[in-house]
């Protein structure tokens, strides 16, 4: 699903050059769940937004599902993400002005959902989410766990084939971290591509495979049995 | 998605109180402001156009150009060219001549003073005014007919239903009686022809003047004359054949003359003006220039502008609270162009509710808008449905002015920035300063031309005009036996407070005419000079200052017949003397002839007409049979009650079938300068909202900048700085903006007003201290709105700043 080689980000400032993302090259196959670990700083986050199309490398080649798209502009970007990625934020990112329903049926607006659909969708995804009974309720009514899985709900609500989740359980206590674990364990297990960037070796024990980083490179693969 | 748009802008209205109220008030002020002047102008430009055929009513008017004068025409139609164009030309469907006179109403028994038009029977073809009783077809077929407004109707006879009642009419030495054969619709506002009293044309046609002007094609005798062309005809736009009318009738004009002189080369010709050109081309006398509506338009859009920058600088300043929303959006795909739809969907609901409230304030104001205006507008959408365009395109305008600039910046976010908070936006970018600066700049220049403006007025209200105009009466005596003067004089001067009485054939002050005569001066040149007939005592009551030679007396019988009492700049223009050798000199008349006109006191100058005139040459004379049109009485300085109940008690004995018309010379003066006071007003309150509006954005943005260095804010508090400290840091930045507007305006008002006040003759000097006062004033404003704020946010407990960050 995901080939990315020779990957570069360098960030420039006008005394310092730092490099983010060292000729790094990965492989992920659809139905994967992948957790990249390492110090902070170590480009796991960069890494992670541009596989999201939120920034661009500098050099190298990304092919998703064998499309080169690492010089897609900004409008090609937005159509290829609002389609086939899902987004699971460390600070959940919900728009304050909107309801959790809201929320959650935003991706289907900009997707064009009819209305009708979008109600039903919506409705399907809070229900599994077991948070229906909030869904009229604001971001700042909800408790973290809560906001976190309507922030999961977002991310799937458009049935994308890839989900990526910025430290999902780091504003979270253990009981409701488990929770959001046990949610995109369960998305994997239904096809959905998972690739989860963390602190925690608890968290990163739900997935197939760990990428350990160092200074924007890939150091160390871990296979999970 | 629109519905999700809205949805959110209300929501975003609903959750910031403060900057929403900010921006709908503001905006709402803005709009009131220019849909009002936009109003005027619609006015103004809609005048003559109800007319059913007026895109084929023209006025007669004579055209002047060549030699050293200004192309330019004049209204005043000579008495028999309306019907020989109607003769002449098969294209003249009908021609109607319009004479005015001020004439005396009895009617019930109770005399009123009015004006009558006399019109030809044409005059129903050519124009729509609508009859509510009565038949255009006959209204004005008999001589002694007269078609009535129901406003005079009503306010004769207490009812509308006139016709066929009869009223007692006096435009010269007797009241004849008219029977009334229509009651008009009255007459629109924004109507060229007027009239209160319409009567027959064939009424004055035996008149002395009216057949004088008849015979004499030269001779005008303050008559208009209007033509309706057939439908197709082209002679409006065909001087050929226009021109072969002229020679055809002023052959004279047409003659080769020998050695023209520079006045000579002068060429007249006649033009037809379309009716609905009249109000608004300034080019032929009377008509307006359109440049005043551009001003006010200018004005209404610099306060309107104002409330659109408070929008923008208000987003902008909000936009670090709205970075998450946008990248949040943006990661879940929104692309560029959704953003800016949802931005300005937003400033588009709130165009609209701020035209909304704009338009109900403006109704509000629109009675005090038409005394500042001098108009009788009203928001009519059937008088003026040009209205609804303009009010649609004035919201849309409003919303793409105030939204584009912000849509276009927060859509611009990155979301990887934005959700990194590496993106540092707020309210001190460049461009938000420049606008505030800007926003400034317009207040505090209109300010300064407004004390500006009020000081020239009230220099001009105050000036010594070479007469004493306080506590002087000036009595309306046209229409009057000339022998009543006389009896009036006689019974008014001896009374308690009364310390003079005189009169004259002319009036002083605004819109009371001049009369003069062409005299050479001692190089032979033609030179105008405007008389003042009136009595012995003229001079001495007016309080006028006489610098050699004597006044009149009526001991010396040549007093009566040649002598004249001239001004200073009649001594300096006509004689280039002295006023001490003027004495005795005898003036010249346009002929060339000398001995009508002996000088045997010289006054000083006196300002006769406004202060953007210099003084005229003008004499003063006792004619032997003086027939006053106008009787002035100087009242002993207090309270004007008792001695005006004499003077009216006094009249009503004496002339009991005229009205007891009066007015205070003082006032006549003031009435020059209507429209600087009008324009002083407006550019007053326009000054006073801007300073407002900008002041009220400053308050938003300066709550936002507090909001925005919250952190800051605290960590500087943690480290000892004084709640005056922090205040003060916030301040600081505004202040300095206000400082850079105030060295912007100085010069610009500067150089506007300096150019305005150059139409004065008389004129102030511009002083510093009106510029320093005025920045004084607006850094005071600023700095007090911004303090609250500041003090505010310098006294929050900083632990619960550094907390949330």
């Amino acid at each position: 699903m995901i080939k990315i080689r020779d990957l570069e980000k360098i960030y420039r400032t006008e005394e310092v050059e730092t490099v983010a993302l060292n000729k790094i090259s990965i492989d992920v196959k659809e139905g994967e769940f992948v957790a990249i670990m390492g110090p902070s700083g170590c480009g796991k986050s960069t890494l992670l937004n541009i596989l999201g199309l939120l920034d661009d490398p500098d050099n190298g080649s990304f092919l998703f599902n064998n499309i080169e798209v690492a010089n897609f502009n900004e409008r090609k970007r937005a159509d290829l993400r609002k389609h086939n990625i899902g987004f699971v934020f460390q600070s959940f990112n919900l728009i304050d002005e909107l309801t959790v329903f809201e929320n959650v049926e935003l991706p289907l607006i900009y997707t064009g959902v009819k209305s009708g659909d979008r109600k039903k969708r919506v409705e399907e995804v809070l229900d599994k989410m077991q948070i229906m009974h909030r869904r009229n309720h604001y971001p700042q009514q909800l408790s973290g766990g809560q906001q976190q899985r309507v922030a999961v709900a977002r991310a799937v609500v458009n049935n994308p084939k890839l989900i990526l989740a910025d430290e999902p359980t780091g504003n979270l206590d253990s009981s409701n971290g488990n929770e959001v674990m046990t949610l995109l364990t369960d998305l994997n297990e239904q096809g959905t591509t998972i690739i989860m960037v963390t602190h925690s070796e608890h968290d990163a024990r739900y997935s197939h495979r760990i990428i350990r980083m160092l200074d924007g490179q890939t150091v160390l693969e871990n296979i999970m049995v | 998605m629109i519905k999700h748009y809205i949805k959110i802008a209300f929501r975003n209205l609903a959750q910031q109180k403060v900057l929403s109220g900010i921006n709908i008030f503001g905006l709402s002020v803005g709009i009131a402001c220019f849909s009002l002047f936009l109003l005027y102008a619609v006015h103004e430009c809609s005048y003559d156009r109800f007319h059913i055929n007026a895109g084929r009513i023209y006025r007669i008017v004579e055209w002047w150009q060549g030699g050293k004068r200004e192309p330019g025409g004049y209204p005043w139609a000579y008495t028999p060219v309306a019907p020989a164009m109607k003769r002449d030309f098969p294209d003249v469907e009908y021609a109607v001549r319009l004479k005015g006179s001020d004439c005396f109403v009895k009617a019930d028994n109770k005399v009123f003073h009015t004006s009558i038009t006399y019109a030809d029977t044409a005059f129903f073809h050519v124009f729509t005014f609508p009859l509510v009783y009565g038949n255009t077809q006959t209204a004005l077929q008999q001589p002694n007919q007269v078609v009535i407004t129901k406003e005079k109707a009503l306010q004769y006879f207490g009812t509308a239903n006139v016709v066929g009642k009869t009223v007692e009419l006096k435009t010269d030495t007797a009241f004849e009686l008219f029977t009334i054969s229509g009651v008009a619709e009255d007459i629109p506002a924004n109507s060229s022809v007027k009239f209160n009293l319409l009567g027959s044309f064939e009424h004055i046609t035996n008149d002395a003047m009216v057949q004088q002007s008849n015979s004499n094609w030269y001779m005008t005798i303050g008559m208009q004359a209007y033509v309706l062309l057939k439908p197709g005809s082209r002679l409006a736009s065909e001087p050929n054949r226009l021109d072969l009318f002229r020679r055809k009738y002023y052959p004279d004009d047409y003659k080769p003359k020998n050695n023209p002189s520079k006045e000579e080369e002068v060429q007249a010709s006649f033009r037809l003006q379309p009716i609905r050109d009249i109000h608004m081309n300034p080019t032929i006398e009377g008509g307006n220039d359109p440049k005043h509506i551009w001003l006010l338009i200018t004005l209404a859009g610099a306060v309107l502008l104002i409330a659109c920058i408070n929008f923008t600088t208000l987003a902008i300043g909000r936009s670090a609270g709205r970075a998450k929303e946008i990248g949040v959006r943006k990661v879940m795909g929104s692309q560029r162009k959704q953003l800016i739809s949802q931005f300005l969907a937003e400033s588009f609901l709130l165009s609209v509710f701020s035209a909304v409230t704009g338009l109900l304030l403006a109704s509000l104001l629109l009675p005090l808008f038409n005394q500042l205006a001098d108009r009788e507008l009203s928001f009519s959408l059937s008088r003026f449905p040009e209205l609804v365009w303009l009010l649609i395109g004035l919201t849309i305008l409003v919303g793409l002015l105030a939204g584009s600039y912000p849509a276009l910046v927060l859509s611009s976010f990155k979301p990887i920035e934005v959700l990194k908070k590496k993106l540092h936006v707020g309210g001190s970018n460049l461009f938000t300063r420049s606008l505030v600066t800007l926003q400034f700049v317009l207040s505090i220049g209109l300010i300064i031309s407004t004390i500006i403006m009020l000081q020239q007025l009230a220099f001009m209200r105050m000036k010594n005009i070479g007469l004493n105009k306080e506590n002087l009466v000036m009595i309306n005596t046209g229409h009057i036996d000339k022998k009543i003067y006389p009896l009036y004089k006689q019974a008014v001067q001896h009374n308690a407070g009364i310390s003079g009485v005189t009169a004259s054939e002319m009036g002083l002050g605004e819109g009371e005419g001049q009369m003069g005569a062409g005299f050479r001066d001692y190089k032979g040149d033609l030179q105008g000079v405007i008389e003042y007939p009136g009595d012995y005592n003229y001079l001495n009551t007016m309080g006028m200052t006489l610098i050699a030679g004597r006044n009149f007396n009526p001991a010396i019988s040549s007093d009566t017949t040649d002598a004249v009492v001239v001004n200073e700049a009649l001594v300096q223009t006509l004689l280039g003397t002295t006023p001490e050798k003027a004495i005795g000199t005898q003036l010249v008349n346009a002929k060339g002839n000398q001995g009508t006109k002996t000088i045997i006191g010289v006054t000083r100058n006196f300002n006769f007409e406004d202060l953007s005139q210099k003084v005229r040459p003008q004499l003063f004379y006792r004619p032997a049979a003086l027939q006053p049109s106008r009787i002035f009485v100087r009242l002993q300085a207090g309270e004007p009650g008792s001695k005006l109940a004499l003077l009216s008690n006094t009249w009503k004995k004496l002339v009991p079938d005229a009205p007891f018309e009066y007015s205070f010379v003082d006032e006549k003066f003031d009435n020059f300068y209507k429209n600087e006071t009008r324009w002083s007003s407006i550019a007053g309150w326009a000054g006073g909202i801007s300073i407002f509006l900008a002041c009220l954005g400053l308050f938003g943005l300066a709550a936002l900048a507090a909001v925005n260095r919250t952190k800051e804010i605290g960590i500087r508090k943690v480290l000892g700085a004084t709640v005056i400290q922090v205040a003060g840091l916030l301040s600081k930045d505004f202040v300095k903006l206000i400082t850079a507007a105030l060295l912007i305006a100085t010069p610009l008002a500067w150089y506007f007003m300096h150019n305005w006040l150059q139409s004065y003759a008389w004129r102030i000097n511009i002083a510093w201290w009106v510029f320093a006062l005025t920045g004084g004033f607006a850094i005071l404003v600023a700095v007090t709105t911004v303090s609250v704020q500041a003090i505010k946010a310098a006294m929050a407990n900083p632990v619960k700043a550094l907390r949330n960050e």
